[in-house]
């Protein structure tokens, strides 16, 4: 039998755990001014035994929650043997206990599948299964590393359960974009199986906290990003025929590795899913001096960008123009809930054809923020963003092409961008989204906003990286 | 001589290089009395030699006409096909053209390279205006070919040496020379007056489309003879049969007994889902059609046992799949049919270095029924074309390869295995390796296994046709004839012309071509999981990476052994790593099965391996009891 060590014990070892975490967001120099134990509860007895923390951690007079999986044991196998938080004696000054990060023991982790499938509610912690969902309690978890914020388990090849690490006030927004389309069938997003939450009572009647999502794993899926730097690599290599100009405009429809049906087809299934989302949450329509409003705070993003990087000096005349632009249409915006955070990273695709992930829009953004409706066609900007970005990144990332090759490189990741870009947004028309030429003032206001923002960005955290949205706005404002 | 090689005892040894039963060759091996070919269907006997009943045959082909011999009813599950034209295989009599005895002159190549079944293009008497497709006499053998004597000499000669022989047999229409379409035209109320389609109008049957669009302008010709129009679903020369005639029935029943009695192990069943035609209907996969094809079933069950139908629809495999027949018999229909989507969609992958293509077409395979099969193939004597698969459901075959210009030229029917890749020796093998490991039986075609090349000069599909490259001697030792004398050019160009690419010179050269595909079949056919396995595809981190398993269980395995293959293919021309993820594996043992080297224990971590461009692994794994008890030995 383990038994959870005095509040006093747990708090002094996992203070100097927690710091370490990757998904810990206080790591920014700030001490830790107080820790707690919010919440503890037991959700396996024995050894090992698993206990489930709400964190409490102030930093700097703000407080923070995190959510962690404890597991204790008396005798940590050597498989375990990383995740150690500490020694500890126990409650009972019996010999020692072993805690450790519980996400990567699949003994324990098999515990929230079988409360999910039975929809328990242990102490403060309630588990829901959706209605006619299957959850099979029989497979082992891997915990997914590299991910910033969460902690996502694949369980088998059948499940993944997003825990989320650091906790928001309030239902997750990915649990509650997902749950909606999944209950409107919509097949562009991994099917909710059920989540877990902490009760409100605590919190005197405020709505419960998203603490885990559990989904469909889409086992066949690669991200969009790796299929389009696969096309790319591929155009990047591509021989001219003899006789052919290597330094002519070049035609990407000649690379093998063409991306240009994937990415139509990509257009159609955003389409799609924004349909999806004005069904389930409704649309609004915003006047026209919102949108002026919305004009003006992109210019103020672009003047305030170029007073610290001077590089983008040399656009800010063209961006301006299509700032003002927008501010002219005087028609009224008709707003919903979009993505938010779309580029080819969130895109999956599986054998079924393209699916969206992560609906939690941007990370930096606060909870409120990330709710606002917008137009849809901010996500299609995201993307062809994201499209400018997958054509340079072989030639922005150090050492994966030789720098001499670079200029000529930017002529074929031009011509790359451009016939991705155009199919996306014929997928995307096609599929029933507002047509991008269209509304091409509109986009364009979009994706230059959404420009200035990764200049301002790049420069603050990776200048190597600046010339990628530098090189795209020099072709994009000719 | 090739030794046969045994059924590896699926992981009890997990060495592939297990030791092999003493040497048998087919040949010299007398009525199997106890081996796996010769369990009886349902299971080895407890305390018998375990063997695969669907597996491999390792020795001669069962008598059909011997009651008491023992049956191997669902052998084509694990055969490999080798598709072979009689005209372009071997000249026995130096007239130029190749003929029965020439390929009864070369099955020991075949069986050295470990052929289980021969799929013969069309043998019978025509006016050859479309390939002996057009069929004017059902019951004699082509005179180029040789005679019905030669053919029961080809029976025998390949059963002797475990080779089993099915036929081209085209059902749904004749040649217009046929003594019948002679009778029907001039004798419109005579016995065969009914035998073909006429009518008076070219007005019925609107909805049937025009299959050979660049020749024909209807599926109605008038014939001035019997002043009347007749329906051809293909070529004007080539009359469709009238299936609601009880006659017409009944005539091909005759003709399929003819060939069966004389030993034959099946059919290719050429175009059949063109049997009947009902107005307001596409005129394509009736269910009049389906019911003919069930009694002719019912009579091959009947009379002639472990011989197989094997069905050419060109549509989509969820069409296809109806020609299985009912799923609770286990199939009454064809035993086998082609799944046409493959080969494009495995080009398509490796263009795109992505897996997607396949993956795709994967998981839109529906099941077939238990004792069926699918056929398979790289290139084949004609191919899929555009237009046969231009209908919503098959819209993303058609945006890919109609957008690319190279793929267009490339679907189309002139092309060779070897010149379609470049002649690169990495796509060469990579593209058999899928066809040898993906779901089905695969389909070998002549010449592919040294690499032959094609004549695109040559009109039509005789650019795949030419004669097979046998030595560097005059005309490729095909034929002694005078060159000018040969039904078509051998290849002389200074890549792929027969004094580069023989077999004799392959057959020299350990590291060639032909050696290598012959040691893959010898590594199929020691799996029979491949033919009979489950397909199931892997989480891999990379998206040009495809990774599946092929599985069976011990209770699902005919032989009554587990066995799990893993197929790891790099479908880019880069060097890439993937991560799989194998924890359902977790303490197996991976084995490459080329090489028989132990790879480090799957643990619950991804599995990295990482691949050379268009590199690809089999790995049989093994599972941790044995892999222990490795250790100890």
């Amino acid at each position: 039998m383990t038994v959870l060590p005095p509040d006093a014990v747990l708090v002094r070892s996992i203070a100097q755990w927690l710091p370490r975490q990757r998904w810990f967001g206080g790591k920014d120099g700030r001490r830790i001014d107080g820790l707690s134990i919010g919440t503890a509860t037991e959700l396996r007895p024995g050894d090992p035994g698993l206990h489930h923390l709400v964190l409490d951690v102030t930093q700097d007079g703000v407080t923070d929650r995190y959510q962690v999986l404890l597991g204790v044991r008396r005798d940590l196998p050597g498989r375990l043997r990383h995740a150690e938080i500490d020694v500890v004696a126990d409650g009972r000054d019996e010999p020692k206990a072993r805690l450790y990060d519980a996400a990567f023991d699949p003994a324990l982790t098999r515990t929230l599948l079988t409360d999910l499938a039975d929809g328990a509610t242990v102490g403060p912690l309630r588990f829901h299964r959706v209605p006619g969902a299957r959850i099979r309690t029989d497979l082992s978890s891997l915990p997914i590393t590299g991910e910033q914020s969460n902690t996502s388990l694949l369980f088998g090849d059948a499940h993944i359960c997003k825990l989320f690490r650091r906790l928001s006030r309030g239902v997750n927004l990915d649990l509650e974009v997902n749950l909606a389309l999944t209950r409107d069938g919509c097949a562009r997003v991994p099917a909710v199986l059920g989540w877990f939450e902490l009760d409100p009572g605590r919190d005197g009647g405020a709505e419960p906290v998203t603490l885990g999502l559990l989904s469909d794993y889409l086992h066949t899926g690669a991200d969009g990003w790796s299929l389009a730097i696969a096309s790319v690599r591929d155009w990047y290599a591509h021989t001219p025929a003899p006789g052919e100009d290597e330094w002519a405009e070049l035609d990407a429809s000649a690379a093998g590795g063409d991306f240009a049906a994937e990415a139509q087809r990509l257009g159609a299934a955003t389409a799609e899913v924004h349909g999806a989302l004005a069904d389930a949450f409704g649309v609004e329509t915003v006047p026209a001096r919102d949108v002026r409003a919305m004009a003006a705070r992109m210019n103020e993003e672009l003047t305030a960008t170029c007073r610290t990087v001077p590089e983008l000096a040399p656009h800010a005349k063209a961006l301006t123009a299509a700032f003002v632009e927008l501010a002219a249409l005087a028609d009224p915006l008709s707003v919903q809930r979009v993505h938010g955070d779309y580029h080819l990273g969130q895109v999956l695709r599986t054998e079924s054809g393209w699916t969206l992930l992560d609906f939690e829009g941007e990370p930096a953004r606060s909870p409120d923020e990330r709710r606002a409706l917008a137009h849809p066609l901010r996500d299609v900007a995201g993307m062809l963003r994201s499209f400018e970005y997958a054509a340079r990144f072989l030639i922005a990332k150090p050492g994966t092409v030789p720098p001499e090759s670079g200029p000529r490189l930017e002529t074929r990741a031009q011509a790359w961008a451009a016939r991705n870009r155009a199919a996306f947004c014929r997928g995307y028309a096609a599929g029933g989204g507002p047509d991008p030429a269209a509304h091409a003032a509109l986009l364009r206001a979009f994706e230059f906003e959404k420009a200035v923002y990764e200049v301002r960005y790049e420069a603050r955290h990776r200048p190597a990286w600046l010339p990628v949205p530098l090189g795209s706005l020099a072709h994009l404002t000719v | 001589m090739h030794v046969r090689p045994q059924i590896s005892s699926g992981g009890a040894s997990g060495r592939s290089d297990a030791p092999e039963p003493p040497d048998r060759t087919r040949r010299d091996e007398p009525a199997p009395a106890s081996g796996p070919a010769s369990e009886p269907a349902g299971g080895p006997a407890a305390g018998a030699v375990p063997g695969p009943v669907t597996g491999p045959s390792t020795g001669p082909v069962p008598d059909t006409f011997d009651e008491d011999a023992p049956r191997v009813p669902h052998w084509f599950k694990t055969a490999v096909f080798y598709e072979v034209s009689v005209r372009g295989f071997a000249d026995s009599n130096n007239d130029g053209y190749g003929d029965l005895r020439g390929l009864i002159s070369k099955l020991d190549h075949l069986q050295w390279l470990g052929i289980d079944c021969l799929w013969l293009l069309p043998i019978y008497q025509s006016p050859l205006k479309d390939g002996g497709y057009d069929i004017a006499d059902y019951t004699a053998i082509l005179p180029d070919f040789g005679e019905l004597g030669d053919f029961v000499e080809l029976i025998e000669q390949a059963h002797a040496r475990g080779i089993r022989v099915i036929a081209d047999l085209v059902m749904n229409h004749t040649s217009d020379q046929h003594p019948w379409f002679q009778a029907s035209r001039t004798d419109p109320d005579g016995p065969y007056g009914d035998f073909y389609v006429w009518n008076d109008d070219d007005e019925k049957y609107p909805d049937a489309r025009i299959i050979f669009v660049d020749t024909e302008q209807s599926n109605w010709t008038y014939d001035p003879v019997r002043g009347q129009y007749y329906w051809h679903r293909f070529f004007s020369h080539q009359p469709d049969l009238n299936y609601d005639n009880p006659a017409v029935q009944d005539a091909m029943l005759e003709n399929l007994r003819f060939w069966l009695d004389l030993g034959i192990d099946g059919f290719r069943l050429d175009a059949v889902p063109y049997l009947y035609a009902r107005e307001g209907t596409n005129c394509e996969n009736l269910p009049e059609t389906h019911a003919y094809l069930k009694r002719v079933r019912a009579e091959v069950d009947r009379l002639y046992p472990d011989r197989v139908l094997l069905a050419e629809a060109n549509q989509w495999p969820a069409d296809v799949v109806e020609y299985f027949g009912d799923p609770v018999t286990g199939g009454d229909e064809c035993h086998m049919a082609f799944h046409f989507p493959v080969m494009p969609r495995i080009f398509m992958a490796v263009r795109r270095e992505q897996r997607y293509p396949i993956s795709e077409i994967m998981a839109q395979t529906p099941k077939i029924p238990e004792n069926c099969q699918w056929g398979i193939f790289l290139r084949n004597h004609d191919e899929l074309t555009l237009e046969m698969v231009t209908d919503e459901e098959r819209d993303y075959m058609y945006a890919e390869y109609a957008k690319d210009p190279r793929m267009k030229a490339n679907i189309g029917i002139r092309r060779r295995l070897a010149p379609l890749l470049d002649n690169d020796r990495n796509q060469l093998e990579l593209f058999t390796a899928l066809l040898l490991s993906l779901p089905g039986s695969p389909v070998l075609y002549y010449g592919d296994e040294i690499g032959m090349g094609d004549n695109i000069w040559l009109g039509d599909r005789d650019a795949v046709r030419t004669p097979m490259q046998w030595t560097s001697d005059r005309n490729g030792g095909f034929s002694q004839c005078d060159p000018a004398q040969l039904y078509l050019p051998v290849i002389m160009d200074p890549i792929y012309g027969y004094q580069a690419v023989n077999v004799e010179a392959q057959a020299d050269n350990p590291g060639s071509l032909l050696h290598w595909t012959r040691r893959m079949i010898e590594i199929r056919q020691r799996h029979p999981v491949f033919g009979v396995g489950s397909y199931v595809e892997l989480s891999s981190s990379n998206p040009s990476v495809l990774a599946f398993t092929r599985e069976i269980t011990e209770d699902e395995s005919p032989w009554g052994r587990m066995d799990t293959i893993l197929c790891v293919s790099n479908l880019s021309r880069f060097p890439q790593p993937v991560e799989l993820d194998m924890r359902r594996f977790e303490g197996y043992s991976p084995v490459e099965c080329m090489g028989g080297v132990q790879f480090p224990a799957i643990g619950e971590l991804p599995y990295l391996l990482t691949l050379p461009g268009h590199g690809f692994y089999w790995f049989q794994l093994n599972p941790p009891e044995n892999a222990d008890a490795e250790r100890v030995r």
